[in-house]
């Protein structure tokens, strides 16, 4: 215990939580602009007349026309946060509104999101305005030289969990033993530029998936390890900028990229502040104060059982029967990222007690990513079956039942039926527990 | 920076490779999963030669419909009616390539959309100026309109050059004939010229999957093609294997000829078979394709080891036998022996799950179009 407690006292320069909350606020805010540039705010809150609500957050709805404002909101937040003016207030706004765009609609959940959202709920009770912000400029008495080390340290946990469990997902057979889905994927890219026709070759798939495995699981520690860092950190951008090159997955290597700073020493964060304090020309005696800020002891609870959670949730899918891939329970809020190429196919029936039946078009409730997700997750063929049973019901079907043929491939096996074509989906309900109508994966992926 | 990294990267993994795993990995060309090489082969010795052969096909039928409309009588109808036949056969071969310059002049939509609009065609006769590019008028132009205004404005021959003979009224009608044939020759050469000059180059150099690539582009219009055209359109609907077994015969191709719905039906699939496998259309070689990319890619049933691209060429044999058991006449087919028109959906199902599932899984194409099924 008194490892703990000295630990819990020791004190770091605030430099690099305030270089984070910097880079963390513009890059959330340069990632709003592009959504909204992109003009998905449009086609995937506004335009879907259906939306996968998360379990238990079924409240959660879209703003129609005034999804724009949620954005602003949190763009705002973002802006405020990064330049520290209102901290407390906007980096709560931030965590509620980004929070709840994500929970909008099931179809569009990413890691990064989720990530995204667990930092700022970190930050909403983190001293990242203490120093170098518009906040502590203005008011002497917030302002501190010195934050507890586990404050910083909180971050690089949280970035650690994210490598190293989504290493741990990766120790799987199709991953390591057949290199699925890199071996589907990479060839797709055979055309690119300079390194394209490494990807005709068979072996490079595996090389891919054994290095990616390997550094995401070594890459927290290599970069917490003052020996090993500038290395790791180069390991860190090659990872990052070639799944940017290979993959459409948007902002987020440019996010991690940028966060891992927080792993550098004090000191360089301190010439990362001097450097802007002396191109932005901003007087800087109000920097040396060498005041300390205490955190409200009540945290090192909260911060305990948020890091238990955290590292205890993922593995929340043992609790379930069957293959994690195939059922997917369990398998959201765990880290498990670019591990599967799945694709799928769902044909819906719909029948009347009164003998109305009819063949479901997909296309006029769902958009095509929409269509695309529900067709190979479990849960949202379930929501979308209970939403079908509502509108038939509307439309003069009695009791409606509602019946699935679907087909389903996974990393490169042949598609075969996912749920059972015999259950009435409509009298189904949602729940944690094992979905019962989930037909057997008859075969097995080993390991994590 | 990056940039750098990324040279550095590309050095090291190439030295790896050489001194690696050894020099008995196939070049990437022999590979088959040089997809420029398909795209090629596809384009000059698939896709060209096809619409080649149609416009040969289209330009007989368009003498033939001038000599018809200049001298409305039974030989010169009858003539117009075996190259209208002709043409529509050709047709069959051509129709899958919805992408590029088909997709851009959306010409499917304006060829073949059926069952034909009678009293749209009708009300179009009667005023010339009528506008045929909005999509209210798919179905009262292309070979479903000529099947109504060859076939189906009367029963005998007599009786349909009579119908052309009409003082007044036969003048329109044959100005209508006439109207759509050449607009079917205009759309035909916007297309042909298109790929004879910029397209194929655009369609052989944009090798990636992403969502506007030519790979991309194509196998969406592929699998759709099969999807809607020939699974739904010409035995799903008419079936009423998709609406609830409400049948409906007169939602045959060539419904008002009827004895050559089958034919065109065949003639599709074949089609179709044929473009999988990249069976040259003068040679009848099998070049790079559909087939040797997935069998490049070692796309296979990890259960039994059977290649992908087996398995959906057994499908469609398998598909191809249903047929054969059919009928020339599929109105009729539908009404008295519509349980194998069903049987034929059935096994048609059973390969649009093999091309839009496991198909473009394994080629990591991501399917762009939406579903229409229940319409």
């Amino acid at each position: 215990m008194m490892g703990i407690n000295s630990y819990l006292k020791k004190t770091s320069s605030a430099a690099p939580l305030a270089v984070f909350r910097i880079c963390f606020g513009f890059m959330l805010m340069g990632s709003l602009i592009r959504f909204w540039a992109k003009g998905w705010i449009d086609s995937l809150y506004i335009k879907p007349t259906y939306f996968f609500s998360f379990y238990g957050f079924e409240w959660v709805k879209p703003w129609g026309e005034y999804t724009y404002v949620l954005f602003l909101i949190c763009g705002l937040c973002a802006f405020l946060v990064a330049i520290g003016l209102f901290y407390r207030v906007a980096i709560i706004g931030l965590f509620l509104s980004f929070s709840y765009i994500e929970l909008i609609d099931k179809s569009t959940y990413l890691n990064h999101y989720y990530f995204i959202s667990l930092i700022c709920l970190l930050l909403v009770f983190l001293p990242a305005q203490v120093y170098f912000s518009v906040d502590s400029y203005r008011n002497k008495h917030i302002r501190a030289q010195f934050i507890p080390q586990w404050n910083i340290d909180s971050i690089k946990l949280m970035m650690a969990i994210l490598y190293f469990y989504a290493g741990l997902a990766k120790v799987n057979s199709d991953w390591l033993f057949h290199a699925q889905p890199l071996s589907i994927w990479l060839p797709a890219r055979n055309d690119m530029p300079i390194i394209g026709f490494l990807f005709n070759y068979a072996w490079i798939p595996y090389l891919f998936s054994w290095f990616g495995c390997l550094y995401d699981l070594s890459i927290p520690f290599l970069l917490w390890n003052k020996k090993f860092r500038i290395w790791a950190y180069v390991a860190v951008i090659v990872f990052h900028v070639l799944t940017a090159l290979l993959f459409p997955i948007g902002m987020f290597p440019h996010i991690m990229m940028v966060a891992a700073l927080i792993f550098f020493s004090a000191d360089f964060h301190q010439k990362v502040i001097d450097r802007l304090t002396s191109i932005f020309r901003i007087p800087s005696t109000w920097l040396h104060d060498n005041l300390s800020y205490q955190s409200p002891r009540f945290l090192h609870v909260g911060f305990m059982v948020f890091f238990i959670f955290q590292m205890a949730f993922p593995f929340r899918y043992l609790a379930y029967p069957g293959e994690l891939f195939w059922t997917e329970e369990g398998y959201r809020f765990s880290w498990r990222v670019m591990l599967m190429e799945k694709a799928g196919y769902a044909q819906f029936t719909v029948k009347g007690t009164n003998g109305l039946q009819a063949v479901v078009n997909n296309n006029l409730h769902l958009s095509t990513l929409q269509e695309k997700m529900m067709s190979t997750q479990p849960d949202m063929i379930l929501q979308y079956a209970h939403h079908l049973r509502d509108y038939y019901a509307n439309m003069g079907f009695t009791s409606p039942q509602v019946y699935v043929d679907s087909y389903v491939a996974l990393n490169g096996r042949l598609g075969k039926p996912m749920i059972s074509p015999h259950t009435d989906l409509a009298k189904e309900q949602d729940s944690f527990s094992h979905k019962t109508w989930i037909l057997p994966f008859n075969d097995t992926i080993k390991g994590f | 920076m990056k940039k750098y990294l990324l040279i550095v990267l590309t050095g090291l993994i190439w030295a790896c490779g050489s001194n690696g795993t050894g020099t008995d990995e196939p070049t990437p060309q022999e590979d088959g999963k040089d997809r420029k090489a398909i795209l090629i082969h596809l384009a000059d010795h698939v896709i060209i030669p096809s619409y080649a052969n149609f416009k040969l096909k289209l330009d007989a039928m368009l003498a033939k419909s001038d000599a018809f409309t200049s001298q409305p009588n039974t030989a010169n109808l009858q003539a117009f009616r075996s190259a209208w036949i002709e043409a529509y056969i050709e047709w069959q071969k051509v129709e899958l390539f919805d992408f590029g310059p088909a997709e851009k002049q959306t010409i499917r939509n304006f060829f073949n959309i059926y069952p034909a609009n009678e009293i749209g065609i009708q009300s179009n006769i009667a005023d010339p100026a009528a506008n045929l590019e909005v999509p209210a008028s798919y179905a009262q132009q292309g070979f479903p309109a000529l099947d109504f205004l060859i076939n189906g404005v009367a029963k005998t021959d007599e009786e349909i050059v009579a119908y052309y003979l009409t003082p007044v009224e036969g003048t329109k009608r044959i100005a209508y004939i006439k109207r759509l044939t050449t607009r079917m020759n205009s759309l035909l050469d916007k297309v042909i010229n298109e790929w004879n000059t910029t397209y194929r180059e655009t369609y052989v150099s944009k090798t990636g999957l992403d969502i506007s690539s030519s790979t991309s582009l194509m196998i969406n219009g592929f699998v759709l093609h099969y999807e809607r055209f020939i699974r739904s359109g010409k035995f799903g609907i008419p079936s009423g294997a998709m609406l609830n077994g409400v049948v409906a015969p007169e939602k045959v191709e060539a419904f008002y000829k009827k004895d050559i719905s089958l034919v065109l039906a065949k003639t599709a699939h074949q089609a179709y078979v044929d473009f999988f496998n990249g069976k040259a259309v003068k040679t009848g070689f099998e070049g790079p394709s559909i087939k040797t990319y997935l069998d490049a890619l070692k796309a296979n049933d990890s259960a039994t080891g059977k290649n992908l691209s087996e398995i959906i060429n057994a499908q469609l044999e398998a598909t191809k036998l249903k047929l054969d058991v059919l009928k020339p006449n599929l109105y009729e087919e539908v009404k008295t022996n519509n349980q194998a028109m069903v049987t034929v959906y059935t096994e048609m199902q059973k390969t649009v799950r093999l091309l839009k599932v496991d198909m473009t899984s394994a080629m990591s194409i991501t399917i762009t179009y939406t579903d229409n099924d229940g319409d």
